[in-house]
């Protein structure tokens, strides 16, 4: 039996719940590089992903909010001579140490769903 | 109206009347178009990367946390707004009772001061109805709720439509409303019947919250 739509939206979902769980490690680890504006922060993901990870707007700036009111991203206005200001994230101390929380977290979990995924079926 | 300001618009339009996180989020919103056109986008195509105005409002919201707001706020908010009416109609039943003892039977405002006792107190009881309603949706609050610190919002944090803010008063017009209110002291966001029916909520005023 081929695999229908119903399962390309199962697995649409699995990805956009994998990507919604990740998004501020991503985040916080992108800005680890350095500080970013919002469009920054985007296109960098896209390029050093190939493409595999892209997120819309709409879903980056809340989560940066989120990370700006818990106070793991400082923010600065650049105004230019002419135009709108532009708004910078840079991470923060306590978001560096968020950072290394999460990436803790997502290697034990990545390393134990390796394992479970390596195991043969057992033979009788 | 530009598409980027009609955009906006809705985006804050969703938001509760705090200046402060309306003047964040349309200024973070007019950087973040900026940047796309900057890049050589269109404002259209911007839009699209932000997605629909409520969703995006609510994503925002989603970052800060509701606290429920307790039982007895909510009681004596609601006995403010009960005594507002009352001091309204107060005045009113006194200048009725002097003008029919000090004028005679035979006098026409002796047949009118009756009438319009009867009038008044009809306008009362719709105003004490449909004040919440209107002020709720206006504001996200009651003259009670302010005191106390107290806002109505969506579950999601977003100010109520006209017709959640309906919704939420009709036990009012009822005979079971104390049915509807003993539920907000067994549900675990302390949300009355019909706050659940109309997917709204009581919540603690943000300057309470920080």
């Amino acid at each position: 039996m081929s695999p229908g739509p119903g399962r390309d939206d199962d697995r649409k979902g699995i990805e956009r719940e994998l990507k919604r769980g990740s998004l501020e490690l991503i985040v916080l680890h992108l800005l680890s590089l350095g500080e970013a504006y919002g469009y920054e922060i985007v296109t960098t993901l896209t390029e050093r992903t190939g493409g595999a990870l892209e997120v819309t707007d709409g879903t980056l700036y809340p989560v940066l909010y989120r990370l700006e009111r818990a106070g793991f991203v400082a923010v600065r206005w650049e105004t230019p001579q002419r135009g709108v200001p532009r708004k910078y994230y840079r991470l923060t101390e306590a978001g560096q140490e968020e950072l290394g929380r999460l990436t803790h977290d997502w290697n034990t979990f990545a390393d134990a769903m390796g394992q479970l995924l390596r195991q043969q079926p057992e033979r009788t | 109206m530009n598409a980027d300001q009609v955009y906006i618009d809705r985006v804050i339009a969703q938001l509760p009347l705090e200046p402060a996180l309306r003047t964040q989020v349309e200024m973070e919103l007019r950087s973040h178009i900026a940047e796309r056109v900057e890049h050589g986008q269109s404002v259209e195509e911007a839009l699209t990367h932000l997605g629909d105005p409520i969703v995006l409002a609510e994503s925002y919201l989603a970052a800060i946390p509701l606290i429920a707001a307790p039982f007895w706020p909510r009681a004596a908010a609601r006995i403010i707004d009960f005594c507002g009416v009352v001091a309204l109609a107060v005045p009113i039943v006194l200048v009725v009772f002097i003008t029919l003892r000090t004028v005679g039977k035979g006098d026409l405002a002796y047949f009118i001061a009756p009438v319009l006792f009867l009038a008044v107190i009809l306008v009362l009881m719709i105003l004490a109805v449909t004040y919440p309603v209107i002020a709720e949706y206006r504001y996200g609050k009651t003259v009670g709720k302010h005191l106390m610190g107290l806002r109505v919002v969506r579950e999601s944090g977003a100010r109520i439509s006209f017709g959640q803010s309906i919704v939420r008063q009709l036990p009012m017009l009822t005979q079971v409303w104390w049915i509807d209110m003993l539920f907000a002291l067994f549900t675990d966001k302390h949300q009355r019947a019909f706050e659940i029916l109309s997917k709204t909520r009581v919540v603690v005023a943000r300057e309470e919250q920080s």
